[in-house]
């Protein structure tokens, strides 16, 4: 999930465009002969699939825990250089964003709910408005 | 975290996160159980917390005094006692860092700064706390070597950590008699007394400390003969800043305790938080927390500075701070009820662990002393 659209879809992209097996929201990895042993965190919980190599994964928090930064390193991090590669260096066309953003707006507000006297009261008005 | 720089709070960040994870859900049993912890004062030594204020050549970070309060203050809301400890062995790498010569800070000071040593110090007797000066464990000089007789109180570590900063009495009497020696365990004539039952600083073993025809090579001399009391005056001045740091740790983890329990404990119909009085009160704490603060902090410039008045304002801090932060801790407890009471709420364990600070690196009445001495004098 890109920090900007929290889309999830660059690895996804990628390797549709590299035609690659993909494995997200990976939370383990295990590297065999020649393939990689995913398991991703699925909806309906953990999923694990087996892909060749070369392929792309994407990881959920679930896969590591970040490091502690040390004191030296966080002195050190200040001076490190930035440097500022023009994509054009790279050989990469068209950098210009292809999305557009056509709106953006907040989910409805909730509206109030109703008490219903009994059970049948309340079958009968789920029927209603179509949600059974 | 007010006017702190980006570095600073990038360091209190790594602090607090270490605290939380690695000391937080332990500091009951530590105490509990009177487990010194080796392993994860380790992973602090790993991230740099062996020896913050001590230079990179030897392996210490290279940080300032103002760092370094803000990394202890940060650490103790973890566990205060083995914080409290952290930075007693901080004191004694930096001391041999300052005034040690290069074979000496090369030999001793990485593996301190790793924490695969630890380290002890030694300037408290039996018949010598507040008059310091007074010491009289003795250090005979024979050839190369010395020989020390005497013993050592109330040593914090003491028997379990593997280097200690002696101060010992190599002259005349009074304080330009003393001088500051380097001991290893393992030394022939080094031994140790039982290991104490404390109120608080369970994580911490301590231990006297004593020498018997212990022999020392002359190598490991800090400094000058005679040299070792003033050693030992500018080590506290630190040290003083570092403990009381740890009690604004305490103090800072009390106050958030409390303004927990308000809101969740209810009496009367209401959370506690409701009543005018907890409110005041908890705004009172706040308020002395953040003064109590910057005391410190203000200290710790003064002595990174180098400022003539570092001294007098390292000991109003540690005054101020240890006192009031006892206080707060003391109003947390109280706000908790009876629970406050129970060692399932960590609020009890804060009180007792921070009760000693009142007491070491120069009792609180010591450090008035230093104060009306400066204002009668100056």
């Amino acid at each position: 999930q890109a920090i900007d659209d929290d889309c999830n879809q660059t690895g996804q992209l990628l390797a549709a465009m590299l035609d690659w097996p993909q494995g997200t929201f990976a939370s383990r990895v295990e590297l065999e002969d020649g393939a990689v042993r995913v398991q991703r965190e699925v909806d309906g919980g953990l999923e694990t699939l087996r892909l060749r190599l070369p392929a792309v994964l994407t990881a959920d928090l679930r896969l590591n825990e970040p490091r502690y930064a040390t004191l030296p390193n966080i002195m050190k991090a200040k001076k490190k250089p930035l440097e500022v590669i023009p994509a054009a260096d790279l050989g990469v066309s068209g950098g210009s964003p292809r999305l557009k953003v056509l709106q953006v707006q907040e989910p409805p507000a909730r509206a109030g709910g109703e008490k219903v006297e009994s059970v049948e009261a309340l079958v009968e008005k789920l029927r209603q408005s179509g949600r059974i | 975290s007010t006017g702190l720089t980006e570095d600073q709070k990038e360091f209190q960040k790594v602090a607090l996160d270490f605290a939380a994870k690695e000391m937080a859900p332990y500091m009951a049993e530590w105490d509990e159980k009177e487990i010194f912890p080796v392993e994860t004062m380790r992973k602090a030594a790993q991230l740099g917390f062996g020896g913050i204020y001590v230079k990179p050549d030897v392996g210490g970070s290279g940080l300032s005094r103002l760092d370094t309060s803000i990394i202890f203050e940060a650490l103790s809301t973890g566990c205060t006692s083995t914080t409290a400890y952290m930075s007693i062995h901080n004191m004694c790498v930096w001391m041999i860092d300052t005034f040690g010569n290069e074979e000496q800070r090369h030999r001793f000071c990485p593996s301190l700064c790793s924490m695969e040593k630890f380290a002890s110090y030694c300037l408290t007797e039996p018949g010598s706390g507040s008059d310091a000066a007074s010491l009289l464990t003795s250090a005979q000089r024979k050839g190369d070597t010395y020989i020390l007789n005497g013993s050592k109180a109330f040593i914090s570590g003491g028997g379990d950590t593997d280097v200690y900063v002696v101060m010992c009495r190599t002259g005349g009497p009074g304080p330009k008699g003393i001088s500051c020696l380097v001991l290893e365990k393992g030394m022939p004539g080094l031994s140790f007394g039982k290991k104490e039952k404390k109120v608080g600083w369970n994580s911490q073993p301590t231990r006297a400390v004593i020498f018997e025809d212990c022999v020392v090579p002359v190598g490991n001399r800090l400094g000058a003969e005679g040299q070792g009391f003033s050693i030992a005056m500018q080590g506290l001045n630190g040290g003083r800043i570092n403990i009381a740091s740890c009690s604004l740790g305490a103090a800072h983890a009390s106050v958030l305790l409390a303004q927990e329990h308000l809101t969740v404990r209810k009496q009367f119909g209401e959370p506690l938080a409701n009543n005018q009085y907890l409110q005041f009160r908890l705004a009172e704490m706040a308020t002395r927390l953040l003064a109590a603060r910057l005391m410190v902090r203000n200290a710790a410039r003064a002595l990174q500075d180098g400022r003539e008045d570092a001294a007098v304002l390292c000991s109003m801090a540690k005054l101020f701070a240890t006192d009031e932060c006892f206080g707060i801790c003391n109003q947390a407890l109280q706000m908790h009820g009876g629970y406050g009471y129970l060692k399932d709420y960590a609020v009890q364990q804060f009180v007792r662990d921070i009760r000693v600070h009142q007491i070491l690196e120069g009792t609180n009445e010591v450090m008035r002393m230093i104060v009306a001495r400066n204002l009668l004098q100056g």
